[in-house]
């Protein structure tokens, strides 16, 4: 693999991202979503009250980026991040150009980095600006009011603001095991409709096995347990252990899924 | 600079399951000849140039490409190979500059000059009008001249063309094989899969046949030539008995009669024109004379079986001396 074509592949995957509607819309809500969401909180006098820190979201406005952030580990994060890495590579099949981008001079090592790079970079781009948004709302919407956290302590706006900023990077691991998981559907199936649907729909399944009496030990492996890891951030004193497992597994996870895909798309004859 | 042909293939094999898409096929073209690659439809011809472009894996053999060894799956193609395989596809959201604008971005050539290789790669292939069109909107044939303008961008070496003129008019396809020609004047190789034979025959000093992914001939279209049969002819006369008389007093004319009621004959270019002249002669009126076949295409056939005829018969190959030609491969 080249460094030159390494980038040079990134460069081509970013101007193609921008050229498509739907990754501009997908961007656009993230960063109109959490505005419109406090607008809502701030109109209306009912309280998410069932959801973690939804009683806070009036007194602080640092309880809206955890409000969303509890919502988005549920639902958003598994579209989000797989919306370009399970489409990334099947859409070369889609639009057959695999033999269009194979006949440069790039190797398949060079593709292959360059376009999971940008994955990858798009998730990370798509949790940052959910989180920047959130926190802006927040602020902007309701105030930068000290927070109450779950040991009922109250932390000052500037101590409110470092946990939620920890809160958000403690979900990047997991974000990116989702881009790695949709990546490698993307590879395995050539349809972006599996690519992007499957780490969903997996997403959802590992989500209702939170509610089953299953054996400990799968619930540990399940990428989705550590989008609730930041929940030790807001405890006194903080607790990093679910932290650190749940990075161990979305890094696991990370490495497989990115090492079956590679493996795949290195030894595939590229058809008509 | 290296003296190896600009591409040296050997013993180049493909297998799906039980089949053998391509089988111990060697390929050398060299820098200045346009080599065809000829062969019917399911040849093997595109699963061949797929592998020599590393999007297909090989099972056995050895590629060069500009003096390279190449394996796709350790490294790219090397910089100066340049070409598509069957229909060219593109992203169908961007224009066609800019899809010729990131592919350019993926070649190692200099950048300063990438928008005036651009400008002049579309002007080559008569798309400068519409270069600012989404793709999606593009013809078959447009979208075949912007294969043939991505091709160009790295100023190729080596080019690989699968049948570049299918969807394209007339002139269209006139403006390409001038196009392959004056690349190759230029030093450039280029392999040109085909299955047309007259195209073949106009363009390439050398070509490969290949038939069920086997090589049945390679050497020079002028060797071929000399080894062609006669070409064949339609004829229908005012009276077909009367001139199958005047055929077997006539040398170098073989005439049969065909399940239409026509006959057909077998000539050159010479013994045809005496016949005809015959015919005349013994007051015979020619209602129809029509070329069923050209020389080569005949012989085409003979390489490659008719799709009537079962397995090709190599046997019946023979020199202008009536020497059997023993094996056509590797002349």
């Amino acid at each position: 693999m080249s460094v030159r074509g390494f980038w040079s592949v990134v460069g081509v995957e970013c101007s193609k991202l921008a050229a498509q509607l739907k990754t501009r819309v997908l961007l656009a809500s993230c960063v109109a979503g959490p505005f419109i969401f406090a607008a809502v909180i701030h109109m209306q006098s009912a309280l998410p009250s069932d959801t973690l820190f939804g009683r806070a979201v009036k007194e602080s406005g640092f309880a809206i980026p955890l409000v969303v952030l509890g919502f988005a580990a549920l639902w958003a994060f598994p579209v989000l991040t797989s919306v370009v890495g399970g489409d990334v590579f099947a859409a070369e099949d889609r639009y057959g150009t695999w033999k269009t981008l194979l006949t440069r001079s790039r190797s398949r090592a060079d593709v292959f980095a360059g376009k999971v790079a940008t994955a990858v970079g798009f998730s990370l781009l798509a949790v940052i600006l959910l989180a920047v948004s959130s926190v802006s709302a927040g602020v902007m919407v309701i105030g930068a009011d000290p927070l109450i956290d779950l040991s009922g302590i109250l932390l000052s706006p500037a101590q409110a603001l470092n946990r939620v900023i920890l809160a958000w990077a403690s979900v990047l691991p997991p974000a990116l095991a989702f881009t790695a998981l949709a990546v490698v559907l993307s590879v395995a199936t050539r349809s972006s409709a599996a690519g992007i649907g499957l780490p969903v729909i997996a997403g959802l399944t590992m989500q209702l096995y939170a509610f089953v009496d299953g054996p400990e030990v799968i619930r540990r492996l399940l990428i989705t347990s550590a989008f609730g890891a930041w929940h030790g951030l807001l405890v006194e004193p903080p607790y990093y252990q679910p932290l650190v497992h749940g990075t161990i597994v979305s890094g696991a996870y990370f490495v497989v899924c990115l090492a079956i895909a590679y493996s795949k798309l290195r030894r595939r004859d590229i058809g008509g | 600079m290296t003296d190896r042909p600009a591409l040296e293939a050997h013993g180049v094999s493909k297998r799906y399951g039980t089949r053998d898409a391509v089988c111990e096929v060697d390929l050398i073209a060299q820098p200045g000849e346009v080599h065809g690659l000829l062969g019917p439809n399911g040849a093997g011809k595109t699963t061949l140039m797929r592998v020599l472009l590393g999007l297909v894996e090989r099972d056995a053999g050895s590629v060069h490409l500009l003096g390279c060894a190449f394996d796709s799956t350790v490294g790219p193609v090397p910089d100066g190979v340049a070409g598509f395989v069957e229909t060219p596809a593109f992203y169908p959201y961007l224009s066609g500059r800019r899809n010729l604008e990131l592919l350019a971005r993926l070649d190692s050539n200099d950048g300063s000059r990438r928008a005036a290789r651009i400008d002049e790669a579309l002007e080559h292939v008569g798309l400068a009008a519409q270069a600012d069109v989404g793709v999606g909107g593009y013809s078959a044939g447009m979208r075949q001249r912007l294969g043939i303008a991505a091709a160009l961008l790295p100023s190729p070496r080596l080019l690989f063309l699968d049948e570049p003129t299918n969807s394209l008019d007339p002139g269209g396809a006139r403006d390409v094989r001038a196009l392959a020609r004056r690349l190759a004047d230029e030093g450039a190789a280029v392999l040109l899969s085909s299955h047309d034979m007259a195209e073949v025959e106009e363009l390439c000093t050398t070509l490969t046949v290949i038939n069920r992914g086997r090589v049945v001939y390679a050497g020079s279209v002028d060797e071929l030539t000399r080894l062609a049969p006669s070409a064949v002819h339609a004829l229908r006369t005012n009276d077909d008995r009367a001139a199958l008389d005047v055929a077997s007093r006539q040398a170098g004319v073989k005439v049969a009669v065909e399940s239409d009621g026509s006959l057909e004959v077998s000539a050159d270019l010479e013994a045809l024109d005496a016949y005809v002249i015959s015919l005349g002669r013994a007051g015979i009126a020619i209602r129809l004379l029509e070329r069923r076949a050209r020389s080569l295409e005949s012989l085409f056939f003979e390489l490659t079986g008719r799709p009537d005829a079962g397995e090709p018969s190599l046997a019946t190959l023979h020199d202008p001396s009536g020497r059997a030609h023993a094996s056509p491969v590797g002349l």
